[in-house]
Formats: C-alpha cells, structure tokens, sequence
C-alpha cells in the first residue's frame, strides 16, 4: 500500500477531494479539516460556499451526525430511496458490479495498480479520485485525461446532478461541485459551461 | 453555486501550489488503489465456481457461478446436480440482481428518526453490536428472556432463532414458514402418518395427480416440476380443485372449479363415495390403518349430492374423480400442498388429504406419496436448554394444557403479538426480526406496527430494506446466500423409478461478501457474547459450522470442493411399507384434545354482499416480497393485476387493464393500484391476485408501490384452532375504479 503524502498540487488536490467523499468521522473531519476546506474555497472564489456550510455545521448540536445521517440517505441507503450511489456502473449499467466497473478495474491494471482487499468497489467515487491522485503522482496526464473521460464523466455527470438536486446539506453539493470543476473537460477555449 | 475561473486557469495558477500543500495534511496516508507489486494482474478469465445453493426461493438448488475479476456474471444449475441438473428458474437466473442490487443493505445503520419513519445513519459494527447486545440483555435483566420474541425466516435464521430459544430462552419465536405457510400441513401429516410429507409424492410414476389448490407451473420449484412434467409426459391423468383456472388447471383433465373454503367437504364426499362403493384399499387398510370404522362413521353424512351443493359443483364431477382416483389406486399422487394456511379450518383439509391417501392405499407405493431416502448429515448449533413453560405462551397456565395442541415448532404468532401489544400475561419489550418480513407475511399490518410500537427495541438483520427493516432500531446488514457458507442441501435423484442415488452438497460463496455485510453466526456469536453467553457458541464461524456438519458424513468442505460441490453415492430403494407405519384415520389424541378425531369439514364465513374473498397465490417469477426489488423480475413481472369473472366485470363496468384499487370488509383501502385482468378462469364469487407485491418502503425503488400489496387487504384474523396458524383467505374486497367503489354481484 501507498502510504506517502501525494507530492504534486494536483494529485493533492484528488486526494483531499476523495477525503470529502469518506463517510464523516470525527477523526478527520475536524476544525482543521473545515478551516482547511475553507481556506480553499476562498481560493476558488468560493467564499459563500464555505460560509454556507460553515453555517449548517455551526447551527446544530451534532454536526457530524447530521453530515453521517445526510452521508447514508445520499449515498448507502435512504427514504425516500438512496438519492445517488457513488459507484459509476450503477449510472452506466443500472447495476452494482456491472461491466462498467470490470472496465475501470482493468484500467487500474493496465496502469499498474489494483485494489486494496479492504477497498470498496473499484468504481467507487472515492477510488476513483485517489486512483487520479496516484496518475497525477507519476505525471501521467495522458492516463488521466483517458480515464477521465471513458470512465469517470461518463458517470459523474450522471451523478452530479443527482447529489445536487438531493443533497439537503450544503457541505455535499459543495463537494460534488468541487470534484466536478477539477474533472470536467474544457472545451479548447478555456471556457466551462457551469451546469449546476 | 460556481467556481468564478476555470479549472485550467486555476491549475496554472500559482495559488494553486498554495492551496495545494495544507489540503495534504486534512487527507489519510493511504488509498484504496495502490501500486500492484507484481506485474499486471490483468485479467484471469472466467472461472467457473462451485457450490452455490440458491435461495431466491426455498427449493434450493445447486448452482455453479460464472465468475470474471471477482464478479458474478452469471448463475447456472451445476451439471453434476441430480435434482435441478443444468437447470434453474428464471428467479434463480435473477439471484446476480440480488447480489448488486443498489438498495440491498450494506453497513449496519441506526435508526436516529422513528419506528415507521426512518432517518438512517451508517454506524461500526462495534457500535451496531454494542447496542443490540446491551439493549437485548437490558430486557433479559429486566423482563426475563421472555422478554424478547424473534421472527425468523430462512437458512440464515436458524442459528440465530436456535440461539435466543435454546441459550437466552425464550419460547416466543415465530416462523412464517409455520405460521403462515406449511405448518398445518406438517402437524396434521403427523398426526396421520407420523411424518411431515413434504411434497414428496411420486409425480414421474403416477397414473393419477390430485392437487387441492397447487398451481404448479406458477409456483416453481425447479426438480418438482420437472416431477411433473415427466408425469404428465408419462401420462398421468390431472385433478385439480381450484377456484381458478391456474396454470395447472389449465392442463387438467378434470378442473374442480371449487368454492373456496369448502375443499375438505369435497374430500370427505370423495372418500364416502369409496368407502360406501367399496372402492378402497381394504387390504391397505387393514394392515396399514387404525380407527377405520369411526372414520367411516364421521363422514358418511358426506353424500356426492350434499357435497356438490356445499362446494358449488356438480355432483356427477366429484363422482367422475372419485371413479378415476380408485380405478388408478394406489399409484395415485395426493399432493399435500405448501402454502396451506388458508381459511383458519386447514388442518382438517390437511387431515383428509392424508386420509384419502391413506384409503387409496397410496402410501410408499409407485406414483403415491413416498419419501425417498436422503443421506443424513448433522446439524450443529446451540445446545438445547430446558427453559420449562412457565413463560411458554403455548401453555394455558389454568388448565396446564396446549392451547393449540398441534401447534408447529415456535410460538403461534398471535399469541405473541396479543402479549406484546396488551402487556399480558407479561411485558415482551425487545423484537428481533431475521429475514422475515411480518409487515408483508403476517395478517393485520396495524396490529404489527402496534407490536414494533410497544417495543423498548427492535433489531432488523436483511439483505434488502423490505417494509419491516423500516420499523427497526438498528439494521444489520447480511450477507446473501451467494456470498457466506451455509445450508447442507442433500437429497436424491429427482426420479424415484431411476438408479438410486443420493447427495450431500453444502452452500458455499461464489463471491465474498461486498462492503460491510456479515453471515449470521458473526451476528450472533457477537450479540451471545454481549448477552453472556460466550461459552456456549458452538462454533466460531460459519465455515466451521459447515465443516462440523460434513464430518458426520466423512466429507468436508475441502473434499466437497474437489468433488465439484456435490458428493454424489448410492442410494436406496424409497419403496415398501416400514413395518411400524400406520395411517391414523381417526386420531384419539386428537379427539382427546377437543377437536374432530376424524377429517371434518368446518364451514367458513360466507361472502359479506356485494364483496368477493380475496385470493392470492405465487407468481413464476417472484417468491413473494423477496425479489420485488429484482430489476429483471420486475421486468418479467412488474405488478399484480387482480383475475375478475368476465361477467361480473360486465356486470360493474370492468375492463380489461382497467386501473383499480380495493378496499375490504373492514374498511382498509389498498395503498396503490394494480390493473384488471378480465377472465372467464376464475369464479364470480372470488378475485385473484399475484402475493408479494407493492412494497410500502421506498429504499425498495423497484418495488415499492409496484402493484397492489395483498397482505395489506388481509386484516381479519382467521386462526386454525387445532395449530394457532393463520388462515388467510377469509378476506373479502370490494373494488374502486375512478374513486368510485363498486359492489360484486351475488
Ligand atoms: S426453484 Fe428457482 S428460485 Fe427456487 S431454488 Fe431453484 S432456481 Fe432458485
């Protein structure tokens, strides 16, 4: 296993980006974590974002109860229904485990890289940004445009929307917004269309 | 929201290396993709894995999985099988959707909202345990181990269910199986014969099928209809009694179109008819018979003319099977049914299939009803405890008697809802629910909610987030039938008449378990430890439990492997009378107890005017609520449109694919609506539709409000009085097209 600091401003970037994606947990969602997501909205002239979650995290008593019970109606199991499972097949094949992840599973391969035996699904969101991070690592710019666009937009787009529409704390439509700015394609003049 | 640059821009730009370095230190060190250490593991191909037990019904058959890079691709009958050989159902097919369906459970979770309303939160499995453990053992403490009642449903159920009524102590379990299924029909096999039947009648070699109610070719169970196929290819003669023409009424040669709930008058005029004709097996019954003369005696009211009045049929038809049953005795096959908890008067239905099995000689004989000699593998588990019935719902404390004194195995489910809802003769404060759905198998959904409402804590373990798992505390998630070790299925060839054979196969995963779902000796070995009871865990983990289990027969899983998931050996001829078997046709115990020694035909409730009884039975391709969430079986079957007479729907303005709803004779109004199917195959006192259907959850997102629930409709309690199991089909409906109710014509 990996167990290095990603060293590139991009791979750090993923990496920080999947860490959101995990479900919450004191442990690392913490002030500092909070400040540090923060700081980088404001970077991205986000500021509001960061004042909108900092509002919904303020005026609570148990606010990582609230992201985990948020967390669990979007992504594992909710009511009315789960709003959007993070797998890419269940976009692309209606289906957990359907041959949309057997393809990324075997992009990973052909990069050189497989899945931990305590990982989840190999096109799980979360997996998919750290496997981003680990191209961005070796500079292979070339595999991660190729990946981005055959097996991570295809479904991203999908599910964006999804989380956006669904998502009743901001901290989520935050975070789907933020992955979907640093993968998304522009067109060759720089300009990106903002679907949200 | 939007981001004021472009990604570009911003990638370019030097806050980006700015920002960049902090972001590392609020991320942990490791992935869950990491660099191979080896070459490229690429891909190994498709690999065939044996040893699956199917379970998307209770028939089980024996499965090789197709397998590529860890994931199932496909399920297919292991060819070395001698029960369901190469061939599974279309459900068995679906059983791939099950295991990646998106809503099935995957980490335990916490009910932080209401019972009935729920907001979930993903909790440890530390957490989870925790709290079922100190929660559970909090009742125990306070209320006694009666304090706890469990509604366990299939394989994974048993150990569990064996370990709160053998190590906690508590009586208060109840089987949807027995309650609300075959129960009956084992107890009053029992009885009669000594013996559960089964469905163990010799359909390939018979000359003559008799079915009360079956509808084989909807409900599959895949070696017993190949059973019946090779019997009607044979050319057996098919009898089937039935308010509607079913699939197997459909190839029958005598269709009994019956009024529900008078099946057993039918009988016991059949059965006078050959006692008053002597057309029945004397030398059998004399050898093989105890109390013939008062089962004689009892029914001889039972003329073909009183009988056709009663069951709405003519007279010269019941003369017609009673005629062909006795020209074809004994190679005859009396099916004793399955799903037979139907009116609240069945074991005595039940009691006369026995008999007329019994007085056509038609026991262990070609074509009759003959139980074939399976090997014997042993079953570990909790050790059995003797917790005395002081607390044993069963028992009426003044009289120190039975209260349904052939109850099946567990408690009757009313006598426990009726505690925990009322608090007498004492508090039952804590439910665990294993596999079981009570909301969709249990009649009286608001006397259901009532008991999860009464509760101090309700525990949940599924696959899928039926209706019930709604009404929990905590849900646990389990891992599927295709993913954990488990059931020892054995049995023999499918046909009797060919060589003798017999296997042991024993269920095995054809993939791991997915995120965080666990088997249930896990689940239950870490709730015994919480509750005290670490050093009677018989075995650690499920793969031991198997193996122990193999011992008994020199195999293990290892060797099962080898053999391609199925130990194959020679067999024994299931044919020839054991010489200590007797057909009681009146039972004295029986009598003792208070109830008819004899078949007795108890009438039940009449239609209410302007209301026809609901009937439901099994579709092809669902096993009840269980697969309602199934995208391909959804596909194959998305609702359950209601079967009308054609002339009734004349009659109130009913047409085919009409949208309807219902409301019943108590007032309840069906949640959602199913469309009509107009048929001459049904009678204009009764409708029909498909079980299993219209899901209240919304985590079902196939399934929910898909067709119309029937169990929803089913609110009175009808109760069996020799067994306690439900009766199910004194229910009546009216339907509601546009708003507008509509009375059913007399
Ligand atoms: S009959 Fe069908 S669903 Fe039932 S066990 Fe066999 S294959 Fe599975």
């Amino acid at each position: 296993m990996l167990d290095t600091e990603p060293s590139n401003d991009i791979a750090r970037v993923y990496r920080f980006l999947a860490q959101c994606m995990q479900y919450p947990d004191q442990e690392w969602m913490n002030d500092e974590f909070f400040n540090v997501l923060y700081n980088f909205l404001g970077t991205l002239d986000a500021v509001e974002d960061g004042i909108a979650i900092k509002k919904a995290i303020d005026n609570t008593d148990d606010a990582i109860e609230d992201l985990q019970v948020e967390y669990t109606r979007l992504f594992i199991n909710g009511v009315p229904h789960v709003v959007a499972p993070p797998y890419g097949s269940v976009y692309m094949d209606q289906s957990l485990q359907g041959t949309f992840a057997g393809d990324t599973l075997a992009f990973y391969h052909t990069k050189g890289f497989e899945m931990d035996k305590s990982a989840d699904l190999p096109d799980h969101l979360i997996h998919e940004l750290e496997f981003l991070s680990l191209l961005a690592e070796e500079n292979d710019f070339s595999g991660e445009e190729e990946f981005l666009k055959k097996l991570f937009r295809p479904w991203y787009k999908k599910f964006h929307p999804r989380v956006t529409k669904g998502a009743h704390h901001p901290f989520y439509r935050v975070v789907v917004q933020l992955i979907d700015f640093f993968t998304k394609e522009e067109d060759k003049d720089g300009f990106q269309p903002n679907e949200a | 929201m939007a981001f004021n640059l472009t990604r570009r821009k911003f990638l370019q730009t030097a806050t980006l290396a700015a920002a960049s370095v902090p972001l590392s230190k609020v991320v942990s060190a490791s992935t869950g993709v990491t660099k191979s250490a080896l070459d490229t593991p690429g891909t190994a191909g498709d690999q065939t894995v044996v040893g699956g037990i199917c379970e998307m019904c209770f028939w089980r058959c024996q499965l090789v999985g197709k397998v590529r890079d860890g994931r199932l691709m496909k399920l297919e009958g292991n060819p070395k099988s001698i029960d369901n050989g190469t061939a599974i159902c279309a459900r068995g097919n679906a059983g791939v959707k099950l295991l990646y369906d998106v809503d099935r459970l995957k980490y335990p979770m916490k009910n932080v909202g209401k019972r009935g309303a729920p907001k979930w939160k993903r909790i440890s499995w530390k957490e989870a345990l925790d709290e079922c453990g100190s929660k559970l053992k909090n009742t125990v403490d306070q209320y006694g181990a009666q304090g706890i009642c469990v509604f366990p449903h299939g394989a994974s159920a048993k150990y569990p269910m064996h370990y709160f009524e053998r190590a906690v102590g508590t009586h208060n379990v109840s089987e949807a199986s027995f309650f609300q299924c075959r129960g009956i029909r084992d107890t009053a096999y029992v009885a009669t014969i000594g013996k559960a039947p089964g469905e163990k009648i010799d359909m390939p070699n018979t000359k003559v099928l008799f079915f009360i109610g079956d509808h084989l070719g909807e409900n599959i169970h895949v070696s017993h209809i190949k059973q019946y196929i090779q019997g009607l290819q044979n050319g057996a003669k098919l009898i089937v009694a039935d308010p509607r023409f079913s699939a197997s009424a459909a190839k029958a040669d005598i269709w009994v179109q019956i009024k529900p709930g008078t099946d057993t008058a039918y009988m016991l005029a059949i059965m006078n008819y050959l006692v008053q004709n002597d057309k029945y097996d004397k030398e059998f019954v004399e050898d093989h018979t105890d109390g013939f003369e008062q089962f004689a005696e009892s029914i001889k009211e039972w003329t073909l003319e009183k009988a056709a009045k009663e069951c709405d049929i003519p007279a010269a038809q019941i003369k017609e099977v009673a005629e062909m049953l006795a020209a074809n005795a004994p190679n005859v096959a009396i099916h004793p049914g399955r799903h037979v908890s139907w009116h609240g008067n069945d074991f005595q239905r039940e009691r006369a299939l026995a008999c007329l099995t019994g007085i056509l000689g038609a026991y262990y004989v070609k074509g009759g009803w003959v139980p074939a000699k399976g090997p014997k593998v042993g079953g570990v588990s909790w050790k059995k405890e003797d917790h005395g019935h002081k607390y044993d719902l069963n028992y009426d404390h003044h009289e120190d008697e039975k209260v349904y004194p052939y109850n099946p195995p567990g408690t009757p489910t009313d006598l426990i809802r009726d505690c925990a809802i009322s608090g007498k003769p004492y508090p039952i404060k804590s439910c665990v629910v294993w596999g079981q759905n009570p909301m969709q198998t249990i009649p009286n959904q608001q006397m259901m909610k009532d008991l999860f409402n009464a509760m101090d804590f309700v525990m949940c373990v599924d696959v899928m987030p039926t209706d019930v798992t709604a009404w929990a505390d905590i849900l646990l998630p389990e891992a599927s039938y295709l993913e954990r070790y488990d059931y020892i299925k054995t049995g023999t060839q499918w046909d009797l008449s060919k060589e003798h054979q017999q296997y042991i196969s024993a269920r095995m995963p054809l993939v791991p378990p997915m995120f965080e779902r666990k088997d249930q000796i896990y689940i239950t070995n870490e709730i015994a430890k919480r509750m005290g009871h670490e050093a009677k865990i018989p075995v650690k983990t499920m793969e031991e439990m198997v193996d122990k289990n193999l011992a008994t027969v020199n195999l293990s899983i290892e060797k099962l492997k080898a053999e391609d998931g199925i130990h194959i050996q020679p067999g024994k001829d299931p044919y020839g009378i054991p010489e200590e078997f007797e057909v009681r046709l009146f039972n004295e115990d029986i009598a003792d107890t208070g109830h008819p020694g004899a078949p007795t035909y108890i009438p039940v409730p009449d239609n209410p005017k302007g209301f026809a009884r609901l009937l439901y039975g099994r579709a092809p391709v669902h096993t009840f609520n269980r697969s309602q969430n199934n995208v391909w079986l959804h596909n194959a079957m998305p609702d359950n449109p209601v079967w009308v007479n054609d002339e009734v729907a004349a009659k109130i303005g009913l047409i085919d694919g009409d949208t309807v709803g219902f409301v019943n004779s108590e007032g309840v109004e069906s949640a959602t609506t199913t469309t009509v199917k107009v048929t001459a195959g049904i009678r204009k006192d009764c409708v029909y539709m498909y079980h299993g259907f219209g899901s209240a959850n919304p985590l079902m997102t196939i399934g929910v409000g898909a067709g119309v629930d029937d169990t929803s409709l089913i609110t009175k309690l009808a109760v069996d009085p020799e067994t306690g199991c439900h009766g199910m089909r004194n229910n009546f409906v009216k339907l509601i097209k546009n708003g507008k109710v509509l009375d059913i014509p007399a």
